[in-house]
């Protein structure tokens, strides 16, 4: 398995932090995060990580 | 003009310098008893990975001014009115978070395992589907006992420092490296202090090395749906 060092994850954690946590909003634009995949939902949008949405589909799902 | 959320607080605004992301202006938009901060953006510009970082820094810039909730970066808003109209929306449940989180601040512990799960024994080897089934239930014993003892670290810091379970966020076991991903609302003015509490009770984990930051925004402890 990869070595995660310290700095590896509190990099981790922050970056989760930013993208999955935090008051999720309606906007109603689109950008997107260079290396990080967003997806734009209709026409309100909820801009997140393709996994995270992905997740809650899955869970939705089941 | 866009505007890119960075985080809710109660009106009125505290006093902050007017620099956003990239030293664009930053924005108050008020609704009611409640405001979001943001930056003054423009549809066309991407945002890179500092970005997130800077965010994250604007977040704690606000939240050392006044109470507030992080929003998820990346939230953007046509217009103020749009804003406005998406605060107005979830007033309440905005106004409860808010007062979830007033005064206190996140402390985030990670516990990486400090050796890979070893090699499996296999007791018997009789013939190919009995050694890939012993092999399955070796992996899968291995991978409880893990999940096991992650938990049991999780309880043990939970009550050495005696914390409220409903201020308490955690998953075990997330990858390979991971054991622990923990998050406690702590007071902000006893943050330090928290923090040393954690650390000790975290070093005395033989099997894992404790990784802690914070304090920061209560971004886990934000959401409101």
């Amino acid at each position: 398995m990869k070595e995660l060092t310290a700095e590896d994850a509190s990099l981790l954690e922050l970056v989760d932090r930013l993208l999955n946590k935090g008051v999720v909003l309606a906007g109603e634009a689109t950008i997107s995060v260079a290396g990080i995949d967003l997806i734009y939902l209709g026409l309100n949008v909820v801009l997140a990580a393709v996994e995270t949405i992905d997740k809650a589909q899955e869970r939705r799902a089941s | 003009m866009t505007l890119l959320a960075h985080a809710i607080a109660a009106a009125p605004p505290a006093t902050l310098s007017g620099e956003g992301l990239r030293g664009r202006p930053l924005a108050w938009s008020e609704a009611g008893d409640l405001g979001l901060w943001s930056t003054e953006w423009a549809p066309d510009i991407k945002l890179e990975r500092p970005d997130a970082l800077e965010h994250h820094r604007l977040v704690e810039r606000i939240c050392a001014a006044q109470s507030c909730l992080p929003v998820r970066f990346g939230t953007a808003f046509a217009t103020s009115d749009d804003a406005r109209a998406s605060l107005d929306k979830r007033a309440v449940a905005l106004r409860a978070a808010l007062g979830r989180v007033a005064g206190k601040s996140e402390l985030a512990l990670t516990l990486l395992w400090r050796e890979s799960p070893g090699p499996l024994p296999i007791e018997t080897a009789d013939g190919p589907g009995r050694r890939y089934m012993e092999a399955r239930r070796a992996e899968f014993a291995a991978r409880e006992a893990r999940r096991a003892r992650a938990e049991s670290m999780v309880d043990r810091v939970v009550a050495e420092l005696a914390i409220d379970r409903q201020l308490v966020w955690h998953e075990t076991c997330t990858s390979d490296n991971v054991a622990v991903s923990l998050a406690v609302l702590v007071p902000t003015e006893r943050a330090a202090e928290r923090k040393a509490e954690l650390e000790g009770v975290a070093a005395r984990f033989p099997d894992v090395i404790p990784v802690l930051n914070g304090p920061w925004p209560p971004y886990t402890f934000a959401r409101t749906e």
